[in-house]
């Protein structure tokens, strides 16, 4: 769901670690125990490797010791803000196989673009370019083949002021609806390329403030941790 | 009709047409010369993260050591 994901739809990131979205219930996190053992791998930060963080919506960090897989770092998440529960993001998950050497080697799960893009409207910098080359990508790699569902995600997400403005001509039956949902749509419909900047620009800092919120009480938590210790 | 290279630079714009799986392989190759360069895999300080830790070790190569000796230096 991380970086791989974001290199995947076509916004690089140089990703350093594998991020993961999970089930946390006792069952899955066994199985994902089992997996951790085969890599050797051993929690590096706070908080400690349990349900109960994991549910409250903290990440666990790993660090691979196995030959193969030496220095990988592994995050697990089971909530994450402004994400859907994780059988929604099943459902909408992308399956890729990755091929060795001719063969069928692993199929692997990477998230949905359109969750991808909600996970990365945090309080980061970093994030933010990436969430406009997401949608940008897929913009110009499906506008070709434009579903009602294609069309109401770049209206909703698209953050690239030449793009909006060129879609809400285009797409004119969609936007009564896209409209109801993103106000700032109205600048792209009137050309104000302006006005259309700051409406972005307003519409991520309410994001970011939104995502500092929701972690001061998490961040707290990991800071008495990081004492206790 | 938009064309990527009215938005973004043609670097960015070459990225945008490779396909998903070409993005891949791409990227698996630029970690290989990332690592045989002494690339790190300890995380950007970002202080921004919510798992920035200001008392975490600092930054060291994933196998201990560099790949690539330094012969010299700029001023800076």
């Amino acid at each position: 769901m991380g970086g791989q994901a974001c290199v995947f739809y076509g916004a690089a990131e140089f990703s350093r670690d594998t991020d993961f979205a999970i089930v946390a219930n006792p069952s899955n996190l066994d199985r994902l125990q089992s997996a951790l053992s085969e890599l050797q791998a051993e929690v590096i930060a706070v908080p400690p490797f349990s349900i109960d963080f994991l549910n409250r919506g903290h990440a666990i960090h790993f660090r691979c010791n196995s030959p193969d897989a030496l220095g990988m770092r592994i995050d697990v998440m089971a909530k994450m803000r402004g994400v859907d529960d994780f059988s929604l993001l099943w459902e909408r998950r992308t399956e890729i196989e990755l091929a060795e050497h001719g063969q069928i080697a692993l199929l692997v799960a990477v998230m949905g673009i359109e969750d991808l893009v909600r996970a990365k409207k945090t309080q980061r910098d970093k994030d933010w370019p990436m969430v406009r080359r997401l949608v940008e990508a897929h913009y110009f790699g499906h506008r070709h083949e434009a579903s009602a569902a294609r069309i109401d995600f770049w209206l909703q997400e698209l953050r690239t002021t030449e793009i909006l403005i060129e879609i809400v001509r285009r797409y004119e039956a969609a936007i009564p609806h896209a409209l109801a949902k993103r106000s700032l749509l109205q600048h792209a419909i009137e050309g104000n390329q302006d006005a259309l900047t700051a409406a972005l620009r307003e519409e991520e800092d309410i994001e970011r403030a939104a995502d500092r919120a929701y972690w001061t009480p998490l961040r707290a938590e990991l800071e008495r941790l990081r004492h206790a210790r | 009709m938009l064309a990527p290279e009215d938005i973004v630079e043609g670097e960015w714009a070459d990225w945008y047409r490779l396909t998903p799986q070409e993005r891949w392989r791409e990227s698996e190759r630029l970690w290989l010369v990332y690592l045989s360069l002494g690339g790190t895999l300890d995380p950007e300080p970002d202080t921004q993260s919510p798992f920035f830790d200001p008392s975490a070790p600092s930054a060291v190569a994933a196998d201990g050591r560099t790949g690539v000796r330094v012969l010299r230096r700029g001023g800076v």
